[in-house]
């Protein structure tokens, strides 16, 4: 294994494994061994989304679908640190509200979206509440235990150092809070792509989600798989942004 | 008994204003309902007979994609782990398609299979596959390599080892990717149900609200729950049993 | 060592301290003068950390008091500072060796543009001044437990309080320790109450060693250790005198140690 014990040859020989998958797929579906109506050659997808990035209509499908993901993500985000952070460090609050939580946590985070389509209808707002709402939880119950679970020996070394206790907040509990957070954080941010989908799939709004319920409806094939790379890619990149960020808060964590 | 009391204060204090709210006709009660007629919704969904069968078709999508996703991961995630070369190889084709959210993939397994269960199982096994992968690599390459080194000694074969050594080391933590993965299932079968197959408890979730029939709808919302909570508390009490003895630890949910 | 009997820093009397009906510690009294290094020794279990908390105020006793100069100990006093023996429990492990000690001098509201040159200078008193910018999980465990001692000693403590701080460090790392420490104090004018089960430690370092006795927990012998200073690690524990404490200790303590 001498050849991939140097990284950067580990990255090319694993890129031409992956080119050699798109050639056999290539070739499979050239060749027509399954059919092309579900098998689109990856050429036709590539060049299927290309042309659909040359269209207005895409991007804004596009900014559409990241533009409500993103607020309410970051709403949620928001809301779920700040009502954690307190819920986590006052044991009182915690015995009347955590069995609460265990009733809403087994919940499927879809299974709510028909209880806002009653309330609010089939509309661009239905679907930021919904996103909002399902994000909120994995930050928020995250959020809760990273407070809650504060090493006792350090909130004595607190009390003997005299920290106040806005000091111990921020100086002690957040950090303390933050692998908890941020592991809630991706969770949230899975969960609000997730849910910016399928609310767009259900409401019939513009969007990335709209354009492959469309594209599957009509048998374009190759416009399918390309709105799904788009949504991988969607994924990958908000996925690795956070991931970024994480890193460099937590990097006495990498060490 | 005191916590417990403490604990049931805000929803029952919730569904009281509710329940209140409605009688005294301060709320249409058309939009939302109120906590007795869910009530009796939730029961009336058990004699009618439809929770049963719904379930039962949530069920069969969940639990076979559950199955083929888990093993083909667990299978996967044993070559991984036990091959860096393979894994080192795979990394990019494996970093390309798992950010792919399985909901992307519900026009298409639909295009392909239709409605129907097939539906549910391949788009339900698709998204058990990752996380059984990482869980599984990740547990292979964290045996103690005291006991590789054994089963060098004993001279074991590959299926010997696998079977022998590797599977009952990492098993404690594949469990633990198994009951995370039948949570997921079971959200991610629903949420096919909700969006394109018209089968099982998501779909009577959309029946109800389409019918305006929010009683019915609270009330699946509320077997839903329910129907994933004991599951996972099932799964767990398996755990600890099995598991518990060999003084493995615990993973927090 | 000189010691004024008159004006002790810190007095303890008539300490009781019950727990459900059992009885961890029963009618302590002691007190400790200014500028001593007092040893507390004991079997596993016979509540000297229970003791030392309650001189560090994070516990109450059930009854009798602890005093600081003179004043009942309600709560952690400022003079006072705690080194504690799960060192990696007690550092915070974002911040870097600097940053840790940082913390005391922020709790002591010592004015930001102050505390870099009081970081370094403590950090060269422990030998930590080039691993300023580590993180604690990248330090050995005696580099930990330095680290302990350089913000305990931030804090410009008058009293501080050691519970068995070397017991997780190897045989080594420990000698080293005990020499530095027994240096910083005097360097510093701390008075010291020093918990260890190692009775070689505690006739080694303190001025004084106190045994101590479980179930209950009461006080046992006094022994004044009338040993030259500075102590070698060579030379004084194989002074007759230290043989001979050492043998009187060991006959006090049930299980040997």
């Amino acid at each position: 294994m001498s050849k991939l014990d140097n990284p950067s040859h580990s990255w090319f020989f694993s890129i031409l494994v992956f080119l050699g998958f798109l050639g056999l797929w290539q070739v499979v579906a050239t060749a027509e061994l399954i059919s092309p109506v579900f098998f689109p050659a990856p050429q036709k997808c590539f060049v299927t989304l290309y042309e659909q990035m040359n269209q207005p209509e895409f991007w804004q499908a596009f900014w559409q679908t990241i533009s409500r993901m993103i607020v309410g993500f970051s709403v949620a985000s928001l809301c779920g640190v700040t009502l954690g952070a307190i819920i986590g460090l006052s044991p009182r609050v915690r015995i009347y509200i955590e069995p609460t939580f265990e009733l809403i946590r087994p919940l499927p985070a879809s299974a709510i979206i028909p209880v806002f389509v009653l309330l609010m209808g089939l509309n661009d707002s239905m679907i930021v509440a919904v996103i909002l709402f399902s994000s909120l939880w994995p930050v928020l119950l995250n959020t809760v235990h990273g407070f809650k679970t504060v090493e006792p020996r350090l909130l004595e070394v607190a009390q003997i150092l005299h920290l106040s206790q806005m000091e111990v907040i921020f100086k002690i509990a957040l950090p303390n809070a933050m692998p908890d957070i941020f592991a809630g954080l991706r969770l949230s941010l899975t969960v609000s792509l997730i849910l910016a989908v399928v609310a767009e799939m259900l409401a019939g709004t513009t969007g990335l989600g709209q354009n492959i319920t469309l594209a599957a409806r009509s048998f374009r094939s190759a416009d399918l798989y390309a709105g799904i790379m788009v949504l991988g890619v969607v994924g990958y990149v908000t996925n690795t942004a956070l991931a970024k960020v994480e890193h460099h808060v937590l990097r006495w964590r990498a060490v | 008994m005191m916590r417990l009391f403490k604990g049931l204060l805000i929803p029952g204090c919730v569904l009281g204003l509710w329940q209140w709210l409605v009688l005294i006709q301060y709320v249409k009660s058309e939009s939302l309902s109120y906590p007795s007629a869910i009530a009796a919704a939730a029961i009336g969904v058990i004699q009618d007979g439809t929770l049963l069968v719904a379930a039962a078709q949530t069920f069969s999508g969940a639990f076979s994609g559950w199955l083929l996703g888990a093993t083909l991961g667990i299978v996967m995630g044993i070559a991984f782990g036990l091959s860096q070369t393979l894994s080192h190889l795979m990394k990019i084709t494996v970093e390309t398609v798992r950010p792919i959210p399985s909901v992307a993939l519900i026009p298409l397994a639909l295009l392909i299979y239709g409605y129907g269960v097939l539906l549910e199982t391949s788009v339900v096994a698709f998204s058990c596959f990752w996380p059984l992968l990482i869980v599984t690599e990740s547990a292979v390459r964290g045996i103690e390599p005291r006991l590789i080194e054994v089963s060098r000694m004993l001279n074991f074969n590959l299926f010997d080892r696998v079977t022998k050594i590797i599977l009952p080391a990492a098993l404690p933590r594949i469990f633990v990717g198994m009951r995370l993965a039948a949570a997921v299932a079971l959200v991610v079968s629903v949420t096919v149900e909700i969006t394109a197959n018209p089968m099982g408890l998501g779909y009577a979730l959309i029946v109800a609200q389409e019918s305006m029939r929010a009683d019915r709808m609270f009330a699946f919302i509320g077997w839903i729950g329910l129907i994933g909570w004991s599951l996972n508390t099932a799964l767990l009490n398996i755990q600890y049993r099995w598991f518990g003895k060999m003084g493995f630890w615990e993973e927090q949910v | 060592m000189n010691t004024t009997t008159h004006n002790p820093l810190l007095c303890v009397e008539s300490l009781n301290f019950k727990v459900n009906d059992l009885e961890i510690l029963r009618d302590i009294n002691l007190s400790i003068n200014d500028k001593e290094f007092v040893c507390i020794v004991g079997a596993s279990g016979c509540g000297k950390t229970t003791l030392l908390r309650m001189m560090a105020g994070l516990l109450s006793p059930t009854r009798g008091h602890v005093s600081y100069r003179g004043q009942q100990v309600v709560g952690p006093h400022r003079e006072i500072a705690v080194v504690f023996q799960d060192y990696a429990k007690a550092l915070l492990p974002w911040r870097t060796v600097a940053g840790n000690v940082s913390l005391a001098l922020e709790g002591c509201d010592v004015p930001a543009v102050e505390r870099p040159q009081r970081i370094h200078d403590l950090l060269c008193k422990v030998g930590l001044e080039d691993r300023a910018e580590a993180f604690p999980v990248q330090l050995s465990g005696g580099m930990q437990q330095r680290l302990q001692i350089a913000r305990c000693l931030a804090q410009s403590p008058q009293l501080l309080l050691m519970d068995e701080p070397f017991g997780a460090l190897d045989a080594m790392t420990r000698q080293t320790l005990q020499d530095e420490v027994t240096r910083l104090c005097r360097d510093s004018g701390v008075t010291v109450v020093f918990i260890t089960h190692d009775l070689e430690e505690a006739i080694y370092l303190g001025d004084r060693v106190i045994s101590m006795e479980k179930m209950p927990g009461k006080i046992g012998e006094t022994l004044v250790i009338d040993l030259p200073r500075p102590r070698d690690q060579l030379t004084t524990r194989e002074n007759t005198k230290f043989l001979a404490y050492r043998h009187q200790l060991f006959k006090l303590l049930p299980s040997g140690h």
